[in-house]
Formats: C-alpha cells, structure tokens, sequence
C-alpha cells in the first residue's frame, strides 16, 4: 500500500477523475456497438427508404412514396391481418396456459416439481428452426404420427395446411417453443411472494385457490405485462415458422403471409431493397404503436 | 376457565429439539406474553398455536377442543405479523375484508364489523388506500384490525413493534394495551423486548432454549425470579450478580472483604443477585463492600453509577434524580440491600431461606 | 412447501394433489413428443420413417449408421455447422454478457449526464423487433463488405439491451453502494473496484445474460440467413433447414430426410444437457429481471 500521507493529495484528485469518468467508459463498448449495430442500421434503412431505383432513372430521392405504397399494399396489409389472427389465438392461450401451470407448481401441490420444472423449460432450447422442422413433420399428411393414429382410428385425415388451420398450426408451435419461458418468469415472480403474506391468508381461512387466485395473481400484474408486451413484439415479428413451411403449405403460405416474410421476399427475391426497408419501418412503427397503446391501456387499469 | 392449554408440547426439525415438553395454561381475557432471546423458541411456540407449525408431539387445547391436528383457520385466531403481511394489491378495507369474505358472511355483516373495527383503530380515513400509501403504525393498524374483524377466541402477535421505530413503538404499545382493555380479547404476544413484556402482560412466559424458565405475572418475575436466567433477563439494567460464600451469619463477598448479614442462610448459596435500584453508596470506608467509580450516566431522571469493586467486577448502580457530586474516580462504600438479595445455587436456581 | 401442503393431510388434498400432477404431466407430455419423436425418428431407416408409426421405434435400429452419415455427407458439413453454431454462440454470449454487465454497472452505480436519456434509449430498443433491423444490418453489412464472415452474424449480437435491463437490475440488487465506497476509500480504481469486487458478486447475474445471450445465438436463424451465404459459415440453423428443404421438395434424394432427423436430434441435445447442468444458476438471475418488471 503506498504510503498515504505522501500520496494523499494526487490520490484524491484521480479518484475523482475515475470517478467522473468511469461510468463513460464502462459504457462505451455496449454503446459504440449499440450505435453502429442498430442506430446506424436504422438511418441507414430509413435513408433507404426515402428512395427508389428503377430500370429507368436509376435512384431517385422520393420522398414518402415508399410510405406510401405500403400503407395501400394489400400483401403488407394481408400480413398484418394474419398477424392479427396469430396473435389473438397464440397469446392468450400461450399466457394462460403458463399462468396456470406456473400457478400449479408455485403451489407447491403437485408431486416432482423440480422435474416438472426443468423439462418445461426445455423447448426454449430448442431453435425455432427444429421446432419447426419436427412439428412439421409431425403434421405431415402422409406419414406424421397425427395423421397415422387418424388411420388406425379410422378418423379423418386431419388436416393442418389449409386455410382455416394453418394459423392455429403455427400457433401451437410458437406455444410450444415459449410456454415453458412465460411459465418460468411467472414461476420466479410468485416465488418471489413472501411466505408471510401465504400465512396471512391461511389464518384469514383462506384455501391455496383462493390464496393464488385473489392475492398472488394481482401481485404479479406487472410481470404478466411485460410478458404480455414481449409476446405481442414477439408475434409481431413471425417469419422463421412459415418461412420453413412454405414447402409443406404452398398453397397456403405465399411469400406475402407476414410482413417479415413480405420484407425478406421484397429484398432478396425481388430486390427491392428500399421498398423492403420502408416495409420493415412500418412493421417497427405497427409494433411500436400496438406496444405502446398496450402499455398504456394496462398502465390505466394497474393505477385504478 | 382456560382458553387455551398446551400439554407437553414438543417440536422438532429433524433430529434438532426447538421446544421440549411445554405445558401452559392461558385463561380467558389474559395477555400472555412470550418473551426470550433469539431462538428461544418463542417463536415456534407461537406458530404451534396458530397452526402454522405442527407439533412433534403433545396437545393444544383450544375452547375445550383439541385442535392439535387442525388447519389454522378451524381453530378461530387470527394472528398480527412482524412484517404485517398487508396484502399489497387491496386497500384498508378489502384487506380487513378479506377473511370474513372467504368465509362468506353477508356483506352487511362483514361492512358492519369492518367500519366498526376501522372506527375503535382510526383508519376510517384511510380505509381506500393501499397498504404502500400509509405509515408503519398505520400499516400495523390495519394488521390488527384484520386480526379483530373475525372475532377470534384468542388474538396472536407476533413481535409486531419490531419493526417500528422507537417513538412509534411506544405509542403502539399504549395502544395495543389500551386495545386489550377495550375487547377484553385472550392475547398471545411475542416479543424480545423485556419492556414491552413488562408494560403489557397479565403473565410473562419466559422462554430459553425451548424451554420455560418461569411463568408468573411481571411483578412476580421481577421481584421473585425463579433462576439467574429470568433474573437477569428481566429488568434494565440487568441484575448484578456476583459470587458469595456462606458463612457464620451472612454472605462473605469478594473473598471476605465484605459481609452482609442475613437472618437465615439457605444452603448451597454460590451467587448473589441485586438489582441497581438496590445498591445504595456511602463515602467510601462504609458500607459491606469498597469500590471506585468508573462511568457516571446522567438521564436527568436517573443516574448509572459503574463502580468497579475488587474480586466481584464492576457493579451497576442506580440513583434516582441527578447525583450532582458523583464523579469519576470516586471511591465510595456499596451497601446491599439484605431483604433484596436473591440468591442462587450452583445450578443457577433461585434458593430462599 | 407451502403452508397448505404442511397442515393438510386430508385423503381430499391428496386426491387433488394427484390430480394437479397429472395435469402437469399432460403438460410434459406436449413439451416432450416432438424431441420424443427426433429421438424415435433418428433411429430409423428412411423407408422406416415412412412405414412405421411415427412415435415408436422401427425393428431396424439406424440410429449410428444416420448419425454416421450427419457427419460425412457433403464432406462433413455438419461437424462444420455445429463447429461454427458454438463458436458463434460462445463468443456472441461471452461479449454480450460482459458489454451488457459493464452498461449495467454504469447505469446501475454512477450518476451522469444524459443517464435518463441513453437508459430510456436502450429499453427502447429491447423494444425495437430484431427482425425489423436484420435488412438493415444486411445493407450495411454489404457496404462495408463484411458480408459471409462470422463478424456479420457475431457483432450484431454483442448488442444485447435486455441484458443491460437485467443487468443493471441485478447490480442495483446485488452490490450495495458500501462496499464501492469502501473501495474507493481504501483506493482503489473504479475499474480495478469492478473487476475484483463486484465481479464475485456479479456472477450469477453474468451467467443469466450469458446463458440467454448464448441460447439466442444458437437459436438465431433469420440474421445468418441473411447475412451468409456459403454454406461452411452456416450455423446449424441455416444449414439443417436448407437441407430440410431440400428434402421436402422432393431433390437431392429420400436419405436426407434421416438425416435431418439426427442433425436436428444432434443440434439440441447438448444444449438440453448444458442446460439441465446449468440450470441451478441462472434461474436466480432470471427472477431479478422478472420480479422488476
């Protein structure tokens, strides 16, 4: 240790340098590459964006019109409605699901908890492109295990490609890959509860139900919120589960289905890089907007 | 009539004995107080009469009924906690609410009882609030009149002052007993506090390693402990204790430097206990024992003398009102106060003549 | 255990008790038969996975000659893809975890001009749909000629702003403003205060972010879609769903479709395993975040 009288004097004076300073350069690598890999990105895109090459007249600064032809686009909007659809079948049931079975192992009622535990996590393991991949197999017509049990039991072969059921079919794909995540966060937020406010509730008579549904469940408001929000950006953005069924349901999924996928056929099929980039801007400013009015709407009902 | 009995109750976690072979009686209207150091069980004992904790083994007996393999909620009691477990997301008046409505009163019953017992705590204005916009002592109102909306046979608290500090903690206190007079309501209260013991009990549980040192009201224990544990525990300052040897007539003290008479002198004396208020100075030369001044603490309504006395260690004594010519470095005569004296054997027992 | 469990020895509760462990066992059933079905379908003959029902073994147990052919096809391809999803998922964690446990530390400890805004920016962008910047990252990526190398998929996803969020609540939580103190008192740096004192401390938070880090990594499909285009840089992603395109139109052969069953039982198994190992420590780091929000 050096010596502190001698060193006092220009000791102090660099701690309150690094004091000053160190919070800057703790942030600077996150922030330098926060800039270049999204800021940067981003104007890049909207620059894009504002413009249009053509055959003739090569690139030309157009203002909005990009804009403007995605606001009247029906394959953008048709993508939209069927993120609509997605959305309003996955989320709640995927939620709910969780809810409850969070609910059941926070309990601590059911037996082998700790197990029930670990496995339900384990789909968030696997990628979406395998998750995809297996459960396509799976609804295979000819030879998925849906499709042979049908058989045996003498039932319709059912179908999951067609029109009215391939929404819900990806549906319980997304289910399948996040459920066992919502379930966790929950999980965490009601353990989190503590014990005394559960013997409260057991000396004011009340049963687990009652204890889960009137008291913990209103406690975690907040983090089903934010689930709820980072499910709808989540939805929102759909492209790698129909991307990989294309070949399965191409008589159903064409390449306008969502708006990810829109963007992506726009940009690397048809290479229309800045009507891709102002259609990406739109599906931000559709999921800012939905979150935020979400946000909002939630915000109104926890204050009250 | 005994509201509540214990019968050799017994707890253990795993193979660690917590409480060993407790037997009580709590009558009905009586404000019994647990009291103790930490891990003393006090606690645990609690928790067994609540429910909230099975026995290992023994009875509890509640009413005439014995509950000892019975829920919480079947036994009727309601209890206050150290943190007060308000239910955050409801307001004053959903949580004294709660318990009535899963037991599915009528809500006009259950409106009735509420804004009574809101009325006798003063919460009536605060009853739409939630449990973060009010103040620790408002919290701790809102917790006992939870407790009270359910008409239980028998209130429990569990340190409930703990965490209020210590202005708040004895206006809670006057209240609490001020509450106990107004619903003449059997109460079982935890607490380490001694003062808190003594102000509010009708009878004092002291509690150590699990067991029961003595049961007895708070000037019983005071003035008649029954082992050098409650003689000490009891009382601030502690008791002085220091070691005597019987002899003709008396205790020797210090090795002989000092005899008090005594009438009768009970056998297998080792110890000798008085309290500070016991101990009175004389200038130095009188008095069974000498001793020098060490620290001199002035609270204006008392004065702590600390007078180191050779082969017995330093002494706490106590005089009312401000001692003006006391100072540091004394060295004055302690006189012990015979009649006052408690004595103890070799296993810490209080002996008597 | 719950209270409710401790004082209720009824033959009713435990009727229910039952019955709440068949419901979470239904529910492990979902979760487990599609891996229950790679593990099946990986053992099979390819005319057996066409024959034989689909969630039981075959008589013929293929299992090592597809896993023989994972690896050797197309000159080995796989064991590069594999070879390439770690080591983009390692270093995409590592680097994630660290810049986003530095930016929490900073907004978690020290007061500085422009905190509020540059905080509200970063959860602005945990906002921002990753897929909306991939396009963008691609352009500018192909700008700069950075295009099919592993930087292309690895820089983007050292930005990590949910990680900063669980971060810096983690810090707020888990280092108290004392111990810095002292630090500083005693001398120390601010940087030398970081590393030695708040990294013990910091650890189980870092693994939660790394583990998430490195898992979305693995799992990322649509960044390295975009951005490679030569198959020996192609994660495990890109690759086994090329491969399984090709198998389902119907070219290059029947054999790929045992193949892209044992690549996909292959690709998730060790993360399941890491995962059953690790799993101990970040499940604390995760309720920091969670309970925050």
């Amino acid at each position: 240790m050096t010596d502190i009288a001698i060193a006092a004097r220009p000791r102090r004076a660099r701690v309150i340098i690094n004091k000053k300073i160190a919070p800057y350069i703790f942030l600077l690598p996150f922030l330098l590459l926060f800039a270049i890999f999204l800021i940067v990105p981003l104007a890049y895109a909207l620059n894009l964006s504002v413009y249009r090459s053509a055959l003739v007249g090569g690139l030309r600064f157009v203002w909005f019109d990009n804009y403007k032809r995605a606001f009247t686009d029906a394959n953008f909007w048709s993508g939209v409605w069927t993120l609509f659809k997605f959305g309003i079948l996955q989320i709640p049931v995927m939620l709910i699901l969780s809810l409850i079975f969070a609910l059941i192992l926070d309990s601590g009622v059911a037996y082998a908890r700790a197990f029930f535990r670990i496995s339900f996590f384990i789909p968030y393991a696997v990628p979406a492109v395998i998750a995809t991949l297996l459960w396509g197999y799976m609804y295979g017509p000819a030879y998925g295990p849906f499709a042979q049990l049908a058989g045996v039991l003498h039932l319709a072969k059912p179908d999951f490609f067609n029109d009215s059921s391939i929404i819900p079919a990806i549906a319980n794909i997304a289910t399948w890959e996040y459920m066992g995540y919502n379930m966790i966060i929950y999980f965490a937020a009601l353990q989190a509860i503590p014990m005394d406010l559960e013997e409260a509730s057991v000396m004011d008579g009340a049963s687990a139900f009652t204890f889960a549904f009137r008291i913990k469940l209103p406690m975690i408001v907040p983090t089903i919120i934010v689930t709820i929000i980072f499910s709808i950006i989540g939805s929102l953005q759909l492209f790698t589960e129909p991307y990989l069924l294309i070949n399965l349901a191409r008589n159903t999924i064409n390449s306008h289905f969502t708006p990810n996928l829109y963007a992506y056929t726009l940009a690397f099929i048809g290479q229309q890089y800045n009507y891709a980039a102002a259609i990406s801007f739109v599906l931000g400013g559709v999921v800012a907007i939905v979150s935020y009015v979400f946000m909002l709407a939630a915000n109104r009902r926890v204050s009250e | 009539m005994a509201v509540i009995q214990l019968k050799d109750v017994k707890k253990s976690f795993g193979s660690v004995d917590v409480i060993g072979n407790v037997n009580l009686e709590i009558g009905d209207g009586e404000f019994v107080i647990f009291v103790g150091p930490s891990g003393s069980g006090k606690s645990t004992l609690l928790r067994l009469v609540a429910g909230l904790e099975d026995t290992t083994g023994g009875q509890i007996i509640i009413d005439g009924t014995d509950v000892t393999n019975m829920g919480p909620a079947e036994r009727e009691l309601s209890m206050v906690f150290q943190s007060y477990a308000l239910y955050p997301t409801k307001t004053v008046r959903q949580n004294m609410s709660f318990g009535l409505e899963v037991a599915r009163l009528p809500r006009p019953e259950i409106d009735r009882r509420v804004n009574d017992v809101a009325q006798i705590l003063r919460l009536s204005d605060y009853m739409d609030r939630k449990p973060r916009a009010l103040s620790g002592g408002q919290r701790q109102r809102v917790a006992i009149g939870r407790a009270i909306v359910r008409e239980p046979v028998a209130f429990l608290f569990d340190e409930p002052l703990s965490n209020l500090d210590a202005a708040l903690r004895v206006e809670m206190r006057i209240e609490i007993a001020k509450l106990h007079q107004r619903l003449g309501a059997t109460m079982i209260y935890v607490t380490h506090d001694q003062v808190e013991a003594m102000t509010l009990a009708d009878k004092i549980v002291v509690l150590d390693h699990g067991a029961i040192q003595q049961v007895g009201s708070p000037m019983e224990l005071y003035e008649r402990p029954a082992n050098l544990f409650v003689a000490q525990f009891i009382g601030s300052p502690k008791m002085n204790v220091f070691p005597v040897q019987p002899v003709a007539g008396g205790l020797s003290v210090a090795d002989g430097a000092g005899t008090i008479q005594l009438a009768a002198v009970p056998a297998g004396v080792v110890q000798a206990g008085a309290r500070p208020e016991e101990i009175t100075l004389l200038p130095a030369g009188q008095g069974h024992l000498p001793g020098k001044i060490e620290v001199v603490e002035r609270l204006g309504s008392d004065t702590y003398a600390y007078v180191a006395a050779d082969k017995v260690g330093a002494l706490t004594v106590r005089i009312v009102g401000n001692a003006a010519d006391m100072a540091v470095g004394q060295t004055v005569g302690l006189v012990f106060n015979p009649a006052r004296l408690h004595l103890f054997d070799g296993n810490d027992k209080v002996v008597r003549a | 255990m719950t209270i409710v469990g401790k004082t209720n020895q009824s033959a009713r509760f435990r009727r229910s008790r039952w019955l709440m462990t068949l419901l979470l066992g239904l529910y492990f059933v979902y979760t487990f038969v599609p891996i229950w079905y790679v593990i099946t379908s990986s053992t099979k003959t390819n005319p057996d996975l066409f024959t034989s029902f689909g969630l039981w073994f075959a008589s013929d147990f293929h299992l090592w000659q597809n896993l023989y052919d994972l690896f050797t096809i197309q000159h080995g391809i796989f064991r590069i893809w594999l070879w390439n999803t770690f080591y983009y998922s390692l270093v995409s964690g590592l680097g994630a975890a660290v810049f986003a446990t530095m930016a929490g530390y900073a907004f978690a400890k020290y007061e500085f001009f422009g905190k509020k805004f540059v905080f509200a920016l970063v959860l602005g962008a945990v906002m921002i749909p990753q897929t909306a910047l991939v396009i963008p990252i691609f352009l500018l990526l192909s700008k700069v000629g950075l295009l099919n190398t592993p930087f292309a998929v690895i820089l983007p996803q050292l930005v990590f702003p949910f990680g900063v969020f669980l971060m810096r609540a983690y810090i707020d939580e888990a280092i108290s403003d004392e111990i810095i103190d002292a630090g500083r008192v005693d001398g120390a740096g601010e940087f030398h205060i970081f590393s030695n004192l708040g990294f013990r401390l910091l650890m189980p938070g870092i693994t939660t972010v790394f583990i998430l880090a490195f898992v979305a990594s693995w799992n990322n499909y649509f960044l390295p879609l975009v951005v490679l285009n030569s198959t020996e840089h192609f994660p495990v992603t890109v690759g086994l769903a090329q491969w399984y395109a090709s198998a389902v139109s119907g070219s290059g052969g029947a054999l790929l479709f045992t193949v892209v069953m044992a690549g996909a039982l292959v690709s998730i198994l060790p993360v399941i395993i890491a995962f059953l190992i690790m799993q101990r420590f970040w499940q604390g780091g995760l309720s920091a975040g969670g309970v925050k929000a």
